[in-house]
């Protein structure tokens, strides 16, 4: 049994108690039997984006253990203290494996591992390690290399934008990957960013990708936004578009260039196995192709059939880790070296990377 | 298409949001009540709008559903603070939560959904004079907010029923003395704030961004209210608030976009700073300030 709980159907229940059991949706006190799990994420959970990619990645367990599991999805929390208050609650309620499915959530989530030694707890996109305390992140650049070699082969204008959220290394790497994949096919593509500083504001995410697309960029990377705003927009300019973690195709038929995505399943239900087995151990898990949690689907039928042998080619390569985007020589925006001649980055440097790439134009935000 | 066309033809559709609310409750806080509930009346405005739109009511329809449930909404806050002479504030954002709440339970099914939006009209002639011509090309309802602002600011400089909504709000006794109904007018007051919030939120859901999410309207409800504050209760004034905010906010994108060498975080501060610097500079005159506050505001009326 699945509940979905939001905050504002909590407020909601504050200010008239009557509606909230009519919509039925309560924190339930666990029993000692089930293993209660519960995400938490920043936004709501609609048929797509990133709330959605974590919450399908809990179906397969919620399929392997039936009665055993009891899932809990708490949606629309803001980072903060609010955060910290309906994850210890959630805690608090019996729930033992928690997944806190925001960056933000990091000094909250760890506390609530550090207090609750019996509690484990996965947190996306972090970078604090403990005993029951794990992040988790998805290689996406790997993803977005490819996505920049089927760009540069459609663009006109030479010119690529990304809508982004906030500039975490992250987000920052998918960039890079994005820019350094297109400069692998045209040396001179140039990759525009704006950062809307926020995880969720639909007319702000538009009004960006109208701003990229008034610069001249014809392909545009909607990097990191939860609802389809900046893919309806550019399917409305008919401007190549792709996003990160679940298909978006619908909203774009016609230029929908293809959906970097995220199956967390493989990952979720090893951590849940290792929890009930009671040997769950942190670390950080950066999980890319070879781990089968990213993946590209989906891709534009326009791209050229030349440069879809070399996209599979570099795909089949990257998933058996023989090429990895951040091989040097690699120069900075500032035009320092990036990383050295026959150098690979490794996954602790990715995960710190705080530099675009040449061909990156928007300063990055200190 | 530069920035600057960019900026041009997008400033008044993204003031609209604003503007519409603002313009609401600029209304129902000069006739002396304070309703800290547009964000959840945009956010009810904005999903019902939703719904009917994405079940192929049309957009003339979506509007008016949305002002319906947007004015019912109000009468809620009408009848606790008015009725029960609850605390102004608290009732206010007690609406503006249940609003929310309302929203995100109604859009519950249409979550991440997108729908059609508005064409937009060129102003023959003027759509085509270089450099400033985008800004005469724009969907009806940035052209009929146009005319709201200016029929809104005609009715409280010449109008008779704008006279007696400002004596309501600026001397509730002496109004109700003279025969003025000063509970009525301020419901009416309160429902008309209500009605252009909601469209103000209609506007968001089916014709900027026509999709809905929950939690899209994104603190712009609480943006309206402080341009009214910060527009000291003058119709030009939130008007000049709401283009500016929108197109600053707008120059922050191109900025980027283009590649300007200053941090992001900045950037995105800049529409709130340039629009308080700006109103607060015009508005920097505190006898002029005095003159068109609302002296009543937020007090509870008692005969």
């Amino acid at each position: 049994m699945i509940t979905a709980i939001n905050r504002r159907t909590l407020l909601k229940g504050v200010a008239l108690s009557g509606l909230a059991s009519a919509i039925g949706t309560r924190i339930t006190l666990a029993a000692d039997k089930p293993l209660g799990i519960a995400l938490v994420v920043p936004s709501p959970i609609g048929d797509v984006g990133w709330g959605h990619a974590l919450a399908a990645g809990l179906d397969p367990i919620k399929a392997a253990y039936g009665d055993k599991v009891k899932i809990t999805i708490l949606e629309n929390i803001p980072e903060g203290p609010d955060a910290d208050r309906i994850m210890n609650k959630a805690v608090a309620d019996g729930n033992k494996f928690l997944i806190a499915g925001s960056f933000g959530y990091q000094n909250g989530a760890l506390q609530i591992a550090r207090r609750n030694k019996d509690v484990t707890v996965l947190h996306a996109s972090g970078f604090q390690v403990a005993p029951n305390f794990s992040p988790f992140a998805a290689k996406y650049f790997q993803g977005t290399y490819l996505m920049g070699m089927a760009a540069a082969a459609l663009t006109k204008s030479g010119k690529l934008g990304s809508v982004s959220a906030f500039a975490i290394p992250e987000l920052i790497t998918s960039i890079n990957a994005f820019a350094l994949g297109a400069q692998a096919v045209k040396p001179d593509i140039e990759v525009s960013v704006v950062w809307v500083n926020s995880w969720f504001d639909p007319a702000k995410e538009q009004e960006a990708a109208k701003a990229l697309m008034a610069q001249g960029c014809d392909v545009i990377f909607s990097n990191a936004q939860d609802t389809p705003s900046v893919i309806a927009a550019c399917e409305e300019a008919g401007v190549y578009a792709f996003n990160l973690n679940s298909s978006m195709k619908s909203y774009a038929p016609k230029t929908y260039l293809g959906c970097v995505a995220t199956d967390w399943s493989p990952f979720f239900k090893a951590s849940v196995d290792a929890h009930v087995a009671g040997s769950f151990k942190g670390a950080n898990a950066f999980l890319g192709m070879s781990d089968k949690v990213v993946e590209v689907v989906d891709w534009n039928p326009a791209i050229p059939a030349d440069t879809m042998t070399k996209i599979k080619d570099t795909e089949a390569k990257i998933a058996a880790g023989s090429v990895s985007p951040f091989t040097g020589p690699i120069t900075k925006a500032d035009g320092s070296e990036g990383v050295a001649a026959g150098k690979t980055l490794t996954d602790p440097e990715i995960v710190a990377m705080n530099w675009h790439v040449k061909g990156v134009t928007t300063p990055l935000p200190k | 298409m530069n920035a600057v066309d960019f900026i041009l033809s997008g400033m008044l559709a993204a003031a609209t949001p604003f503007l519409l609310a603002a313009l609401g409750e600029l209304v129902v806080e000069r006739a002396g009540v304070l309703n800290l509930g547009v964000e959840g009346l945009m956010a009810l405005g904005a999903v019902i709008a939703f719904i009917v739109v994405y079940h192929g009511g049309g957009h003339m329809l979506a509007f008016a559903a949305a002002g319906l449930a947007s004015v019912l909404l109000s009468l809620v806050f009408a009848l606790v603070a008015l009725g029960f002479r609850a605390n102004q504030v608290a009732t206010g954002l007690a609406i503006g939560i249940l609003g929310q709440g309302l929203s995100a339970l109604f859009g519950k099914t249409y979550e991440s959904l997108t729908v059609k939006g508005l064409p937009k009209l060129a102003l023959p002639g003027l759509s085509d004079l270089p450099v400033i011509g985008g800004l005469f090309v724009q969907d009806v309802v940035v052209w009929l907010s146009l005319l709201l602002t200016l029929m809104i600011w005609a009715g409280f400089a010449f109008s008779k029923t704008g006279l007696v909504l400002r004596a309501v709000g600026e001397n509730p006794k002496a109004a109700h003395a003279i025969g003025y109904p000063v509970i009525a007018v301020r419901v009416a007051a309160i429902a008309f704030g209500g009605l252009l919030a909601g469209f103000a939120g209609a506007y968001a859901s089916v014709v900027y961004t026509p999709l809905w999410a929950d939690g899209m309207i994104a603190g712009r409800g609480w943006i309206a209210i402080a341009l009214v504050v910060f527009g000291t209760w003058l119709t030009g004034r939130i008007f000049l608030g709401a283009c500016l905010f929108g197109a600053v906010s707008l120059m922050s994108l191109a900025a980027q976009a283009t590649g300007v060498e200053l941090p992001s975080q900045f950037l995105s501060s800049l529409p709130y700073l340039v629009t308080i610097i700006v109103l607060g500079i015009i508005s920097a005159n505190k006898r002029l300030l005095k003159l068109n506050g609302v002296a009543s505001l937020g007090e509870p009326f008692e005969r």
